[in-house]
């Protein structure tokens, strides 16, 4: 037996799994109920009874670098079903989160933004960066326009629109935006690397996969098979339990699309073209905008209702954090745009500003958050169809 | 007394629809005797109607109805004998109508054949009366001052009795009094808790009716139940009244292995029990004693040298048994006996079977499963980065205890899983446990600073008898070895009833048990004991025939002192003299019939079950010849028990289930105790085949009286070998196996058998 596995339980990873959420763990008993009841689990080494021992055991390592956890679309009908209340899909969430901040570096922004007592200090960040920014605007805004100015062409004031440029020049705050953007990124890529590494290690010494190493242009190859089941959500629709769960979810996840492409375009429009804003409201891009904005609305607002109606699931502090993030961009988006058409300026720019601090959040702290399943789920997903998963 | 007869034919629930109640009235009426018919004999009216005879003087009753397992209580008069005919569930309910125009009528034919017998029975036997003991004593023996020997003690000193405690060490309490901490004994069930003992031995130092003897133990006990003499003496004296031992089997025989003589052994005997008074001399200064409940507990398993050497067990000095740990674990923070370092991880071992197999260890049972829960938390108590690694094959938490392990599984550092222990060896300082087949889904290693093995609980009867009866059987429990050694005759059954009627066991003597069962147990051994002080103090059986006023009655005259009785008595209730005549001891008899059955003579019988009593009803079985019929029916006996196999022939009817008619039954009180009289009787008379049902047997018997259906079974193979002699088929006669809740095989079993019957012919002794 000189390959069996050393166990070395790992108490505080334990305690730190129940404190995000799976606090249930340690009840199974391992009847694999949970793994017969999933509808979207594998037949062969199936989830999740073998990650509820893991998990009351300590072992971090099985689990961290493991896709198997990512597969897991959070129906619930194993915590439904289960004859102990261990929750399996609550510890999976939990496992999900703990991972999430395990490969976004730094690892204390990662524990912070996990924290509900450090959300007033992650919310001051933005608050005070754009403060500065309105406070200096006025001052800052005639250098800015001559050293860039493609970045300053606006010129609102004469018109008398109510512009929130105006209020915070376009230029400033895309200054902000767009380098936190790209933090984002690269924090993504630097925890990519390392996640990749990791499950393809653990899918190896697990016999999961018949690949020996990754080919980056198959892996892409995959992730265009994967992406149509992820857009149409194939996996939530087999969920017999919380399959209410999808449409909320497709929503948000649109309005997330829709945002993102209605911000590309506008960006090139103001900067290739140097067309600046408002856009009128019959723009078919200004449609876009608000369609999205309604969906994210209604979605995140539905998912809200949906988990504090369920009461044989966990919400935690992450879970809301995300829900309220999601509400709270749309809701502080519309309510901009509306207070503007409505011509109530410093209503409009007070809300546009909560906007803004919203904005970065979601980027600044994208890596770190549950909303951080957006890429390692596709990930997982994505090396699951291309490791051919057995 | 003199008899006055009643025969009284119920006609309701479809008798009278299926039978004719005339010809049956006939059937009466040429047996002298008078019938009675009535719609509803068991509806007021029809009591009535009993009850006004018997006001007129009728004193013996053959009422024919339903079974004799149903309203049983409106049909007991007091004073009267009484006899039931079951024509309900084992006639009309189980056979169909006559066709009224066939030549032969089985039914009624058959209906008409219990009647007679349930006539004949009632002139054959008698009322019987209770023996009744000359000096009766009250008084409990409480053997054993563990936690059970105290519980049962404080329980039946408690509502009145007065108790003795003889415990063999200096003090009270037993194990239950050297463990660091207690598994819960009540809700919430989810900590561990103080020894439970100390207020338990204060308690009984305050109850005046318990006296307690440490220091003590059991020299002998003889006598009966009611009237035990006990002898007392300090543990290592050896006195006369020690009890005398039964030569074992090798030297009740010659050098040249031939068996010896009834004199030669009675030598041989006296030497090898030189110095020790014979069961038969009562010990003057012996004490009185009533009942006896044996709680003599257990003592650890100690592993054999090499037992478990793939598990490190004597080669590593920390890997230890739980009994051990448990020392180690009382004397404060738990250290390793190698070099003194305060442990921070603990591998429990459950199950020494490597990758064999998923056996436990021996003697162990599920409070080995809650120890091991129980010192894991010791662990963790002790140290808060502590982990305490639990291997089992079995993790058995009955009851409410299943809340002790799940407080424990949501402990961060315990960590169980099902697996197979392939190996414990040490490596520097550590130790490491090699595990396949783990939940884990793969093999694993563990690397600790202890092991701790789950080894079991041995109970004292495998060292020693203990109780030392003065019972010519001997002074321990007989074949207990297919109890592995625990006082028991039945595990599921009759719990607290050991074979030795009188002497309840209770606590770890039993069957491992925790804490909390061992009290438990005690309250249910002390309920024995009690029952049986006041069965005894009437005259009347204590089980499984509880109340049962009849004891077997022996006709010296004609015994021939062949011992057979004494022998083959499954409660070793009679003790010979040196001559072997048997010397009866009604109160330590459960009333099975066994020495009836045994009996070669037909000299032992009961007032209303003897030799005559069933032979007569065999007797009035009818035997068509062919003087008769052209193709006369078959007639087949079939001698039941009436624990198991009526009630399912009962209930085979209830569930309207139809067997052949040929077969003609006679309730018995135990397969042990048919006589093959019986058997000859019912061949000579021209039946065709005989058959026993009965329990089944063997080292998962069911039969009630453990050794019933067994000695049968014996007898039926010999018979067998004399039916051959008489150029009968061997085939005639056999024994079947059926439990109560098989209704189901019941016309497979009759049906067969009636066709093997058929195949072999009708008897040719028919007809002479």
């Amino acid at each position: 037996m000189s390959d069996a596995y050393l166990v070395q339980p790992d108490m505080e990873f334990i305690k730190d799994v129940a404190a995000l959420g799976g606090g249930d763990l340690k009840k199974c008993f391992q009847c694999a109920t949970c793994s017969v009841v999933c509808p979207i689990s594998p037949d062969t080494r199936p989830f999740p009874r073998k990650e509820m021992i893991a998990t009351s055991w300590g072992l971090k390592d099985k689990l961290v670098g493991n896709a198997d956890i990512w597969l897991c679309h959070n129906c619930g009908d194993c915590s439904t079903k289960c004859p102990r209340g261990a929750k399996p899909g609550d510890v999976l969430s939990a496992l999900r989160a703990y991972t999430v901040a395990e490969y976004a570096v730094p690892k204390a922004l990662g524990k912070a933004v996990n924290d509900p007592k450090k959300l007033p200090f992650l919310m001051a960040i933005p608050a005070t960066i754009f403060l500065v920014i309105i406070l200096l605007a006025p001052f800052l805004t005639p250098v800015f326009a001559h050293i860039i100015p493609i970045m300053f062409h606006e010129g609102h004031e004469a018109a008398g629109v109510i512009a929130h440029s105006n209020f915070i020049p376009s230029g400033f705050v895309d200054m902000v935006m767009v380098p936190t953007f790209l933090w984002a990124v690269a924090i993504f890529a630097l925890g990519l690397k390392r996640f990749i590494a990791d499950i393809h290690a653990n899918a190896l010494l697990e016999g999961k996969t018949d690949k020996k190493t990754i080919d980056p242009v198959e892996f892409g190859k995959a992730l265009l098979r994967v992406l149509p089941t992820i857009l149409k959500h194939d996996k939530f629709n087999q969920c017999t339990d919380n399959r209410e769960r999808s449409t909320a979810h497709m929503m948000v996840l649109f309005g997330f699309i829709g945002l993102f492409i209605v911000t590309s375009i506008f960006f090139v429009v103001m900067y290739v073209f140097g067309i600046t804003g408002p856009y009128s409201q019959l723009n078919p891009v200004k449609w876009l905008a608000n369609i999205s904005g309604v969906a994210l609305i209604i979605g995140s607002a539905l998912m809200i209702k949906n988990r504090l109606a369920k009461k044989d699931s966990v919400s935690v502090y992450k879970d809301w954090a995300l829900l309220g993030l999601a509400l709270g961009l749309g809701v502080t988006g519309l309510l901009t745009e509306m207070t503007r058409l409505g011509g109530m300026a410093w209503l409009t720019y007070l809300l546009y500003y909560i906007h803004l601090i919203f904005i970065f959040c979601l980027f600044a702290y994208l890596p770190f958050s549950k909303l951080a399943h957006l890429v390692y789920r596709t990930v997982a997903m994505t090396y699951a169809e291309y490791g051919n998963r057995k | 007394m003199d008899k006055k007869y009643g025969v009284y034919i119920c006609t309701g629930c479809g008798i009278g629809d299926a039978l004719n109640i005339d010809a049956l009235c006939a059937t009466a009426k040429k047996a002298r005797k008078e019938a009675k018919t009535h719609p509803f004999l068991c509806g007021k009216d029809g009591v009535e109607m009993l009850k006004k005879d018997i006001a007129d003087g009728v004193n013996t009753l053959v009422i024919a109805g339903c079974s004799r397992r149903v309203n049983f209580d409106i049909f007991r008069f007091d004073g009267c004998i009484v006899d039931r005919v079951n024509l309900r569930e084992q006639v009309v309910w189980s056979h169909p109508k006559d066709d009224p125009s066939a030549e032969i009528k089985n039914t009624q034919m058959l209906a008409e054949d219990y009647l007679r017998m349930g006539m004949v029975r009632v002139e054959k036997v008698t009322l019987p009366e209770p023996y009744k003991l000359e000096n009766f004593t009250r008084k409990i023996l409480v053997i054993g001052g563990g936690i059970t020997g105290i519980s049962a003690a404080l329980d039946a000193a408690k509502v009145g009795y007065d108790v003795t405690i003889v415990e063999k060490g200096d003090k009270l309490g037993g194990y239950a009094a050297k463990v660091r901490k207690q598994l819960p004994v009540g809700q919430p069930y989810t900590s561990l808790m103080n020894p439970v003992v100390a207020d338990k031995i204060r308690e009984v130092e305050s109850i005046s009716n318990i006296t307690v003897r440490t220091g003590t133990m059991v020299a002998r006990i003889a006598g009966q139940p009611g009237d035990f003499t006990v002898t007392l003496k300090k543990p290592g004296e050896a006195i006369e009244f020690d009890v005398p031992f039964p030569l074992p089997p090798e030297m009740k025989v010659d050098a040249d292995g031939k068996e010896l003589d009834k004199d030669k052994l009675n030598e041989a005997y006296q030497e090898f029990n030189k110095g020790k008074n014979d069961i038969l001399t009562l010990d003057p200064n012996g004490e009185k004693f009533g009942a006896v409940i044996l709680a003599a507990g257990w003592r650890p398993y100690q592993p054999q040298e090499g037992e478990f050497a793939h598990l490190g067990y004597g080669a590593i000095a920390d890997v230890v048994t739980n009994h051990e740990f448990e020392q180690i674990a009382a004397k404060g923070k738990i250290v390793r006996p190698s070099d003194g370092k305060e442990v921070q991880s603990v591998v429990f071992v459950q199950s020494p079977g490597g990758l064999d197999d998923d056996r436990d260890f021996d003697y162990t049972g599920s409070v080995t499963s809650l120890v091991a829960l129980k010192q894991a938390k010791y662990v963790r108590e002790d140290n808060a980065d502590g982990k305490a690694y639990i291997i089992y094959q079995h993790m058995k938490t009955p009851g409410l205890q299943e809340l002790f392990y799940k407080s424990l599984q949501q402990d961060p550092g315990i960590f169980m899983t099902k697996g197979q222990v392939a190996q414990v060896s040490q490596s520097g300082s550590e130790l490491v446990v090699e595990a396949s087949n783990t939940l884990l889904g793969e093999n694993i290693k563990i690397k600790a600073d202890m092991v701790v093995l789950g080894t079991g609980m041995v109970p004292a009867t495998v060292d020693d008898p203990v109780i030392n009866l003065a019972y010519r059987q001997g002074p321990g429990f007989r074949d207990n070895a297919i109890f592995n050694g625990y006082a028991d005759s039945n595990f599921i059954c009759f719990p607290y009833e050991t074979q030795r009627t009188g002497v309840y066991a209770a606590g770890c003597i039993r069957r491992g048990l925790t804490i909390e069962e061992s009290m438990e147990d005690a309250s249910g051994a002390a309920l024995k004991a009690i029952q049986c002080l006041e069965s005894a103090n009437r005259g009347v059986a204590v089980h499984p025939r509880s109340g049962d006023m009849t004891f077997p009655d022996f006709f010296f005259q004609r015994c021939t002192q062949c011992k057979r009785c004494t022998e083959e008595c499954p409660f070793g209730a009679l003790d010979d003299d040196e001559k072997g005549t048997p010397k009866p001891n009604p109160t330590r008899c459960r009333r099975c019939g066994t020495c009836m059955g045994a009996c070669p003579e037909r000299i032992i019988g009961f007032a209303d079950y003897n030799i005559d009593s069933i032979g007569s009803m065999v007797k009035a079985i009818e035997v068509p010849s062919t003087d008769d019929y052209d193709e006369p029916p078959l007639r087949i006996l079939g001698l039941v028990c009436e624990n198991d196999a009526y009630p399912a022939i009962d209930v085979a009817g209830l569930n309207r289930l139809q067997f052949s008619a040929d077969v003609r039954f006679i309730p018995v009180r135990c397969l042990g105790s048919v006589n093959v009289i019986w058997i000859k009787e019912a061949l000579s008379k021209g039946m065709d085949g005989v058959f026993c049902l009965g329990c089944k047997h063997g080292d998962d018997y069911q039969c009630h009286f453990v050794k019933g259906s067994e000695l049968a079974s014996i007898r039926m193979r010999k018979i067998g070998e004399a039916l051959a002699s008489l150029a009968l088929e061997v085939e005639r006669v056999a024994q079947f196996e059926i439990a109560i809740d098989e209704y189901d095989k019941v016309p497979l079993i009759i049906n067969d058998f009636v066709k093997l019957i058929e195949d072999i012919g009708p008897n040719p002794l028919k007809g002479f």
